[in-house]
């Protein structure tokens, strides 16, 4: 099995801002991250695809379809946008870099046709990443919860 | 809510890099001067040298629905500073750090001590440490002692 690397950049802007909370209460949370206005960043993303090259064409999968593929499902949907209004697939979630992550996931797992999926990458500043890998169980959705305790 | 993804289908860490400035010299007292300066080279030179470290931490587990969050970065930033940077930062690791008055510094057993200083964090389960000496050595552990995580 060999893995293959694709990076991209883009840049967006979002708030952390959980409507459930009081002000006060997201404020303490979040802190900076809850100005109400939003913030923004340039978002480095790294998605690696494993499998075996095939014996034809020396290749895991087409960079070129790969990045096609990159560019429908994360740039045109993510870059120079307001990840919580524009972005259909954060509504309802706190667009943190594990959320984000999380979604890019489960935007291109079904698309990598060839290889599979091995781990999305996703940089919010060099400092802070997070990462998605598979974990095979089926799980329930994400949505806010009332009343749950926010700080662990 | 929304449109909300598969939770528990993926596997979500959360990854977060610290830096701190620390000397060290490479040098064990049960060999001789020679094997000492044979083995470590210039890193064994008497009165220490010093590098900046990154520290790269890894956390997992499932994003609080509520924060969107695997860990407040308050609170492993916190952490973090108080069981490593704070002890570490600025200070001579032979000298100034208990954990190695009898085990040399190399970046490997600096790694593992900074892996099972962090471990306590009770906020979510800690996966790795990364500890990069210089931007060409890095040094990588994930605990060999619990069940789990054996690599």
């Amino acid at each position: 099995m060999v893995l293959l690397t694709r990076k991209i950049e883009f840049a967006a802007s979002h708030r952390y801002n959980n409507p459930a909370l009081s002000p006060d209460e997201n404020r303490r949370i979040f802190g900076k991250c809850n100005n109400p206005h939003g913030h923004g960043h340039n978002y480095t993303l790294e998605v690696t695809v494993a499998g075996d090259p095939d014996p034809v064409t020396g290749m895991v999968l087409d960079l070129k379809d790969l990045k096609e593929i990159l560019d429908r499902e994360v740039m045109q949907r993510m870059d120079h946008r307001f990840l919580n209004y524009e972005v259909p697939e954060l509504a309802g979630q706190i667009p943190t870099c594990e959320n984000i992550a999380r979604v890019i996931w489960n935007l291109l797992d079904p698309q990598i046709k060839q290889g599979k999926l091995h781990r999305v990458r996703l940089y919010e500043t060099p400092d802070l990443f997070a990462d998605c890998y598979r974990n095979g169980a089926e799980g329930a959705r994400t949505q806010w919860a009332r009343g749950h305790k926010p700080v662990r | 809510m929304g449109s909300g993804t598969q939770a528990g289908a993926v596997k979500v860490a959360l990854g977060r890099r610290y830096r701190f400035a620390a000397s060290h010299r490479l040098h064990n007292p049960s060999l001789s001067e020679a094997e000492n300066y044979r083995i470590y080279g210039k890193c064994n030179n008497p009165y220490g040298h010093g590098h900046n470290y990154v520290v790269e931490v890894v956390v997992s587990g499932e994003p609080d629905p509520a924060t969107g969050m695997i860990a407040n970065l308050t609170e492993l930033d916190g952490f973090v500073e108080r069981e490593v940077l704070e002890p570490f930062d600025h200070k001579s690791l032979n000298e100034d750090v208990e954990a190695f008055r009898n085990k040399v510094p190399t970046t490997e057993i600096l790694c593992m001590e900074i892996f099972w200083r962090l471990k306590a964090f009770p906020m979510a389960k800690l996966e790795r440490v990364r500890v990069q000496e210089t931007s060409n050595n890095s040094f990588e552990y994930a605990g060999d002692r619990e069940e789990g995580l054996e690599r």
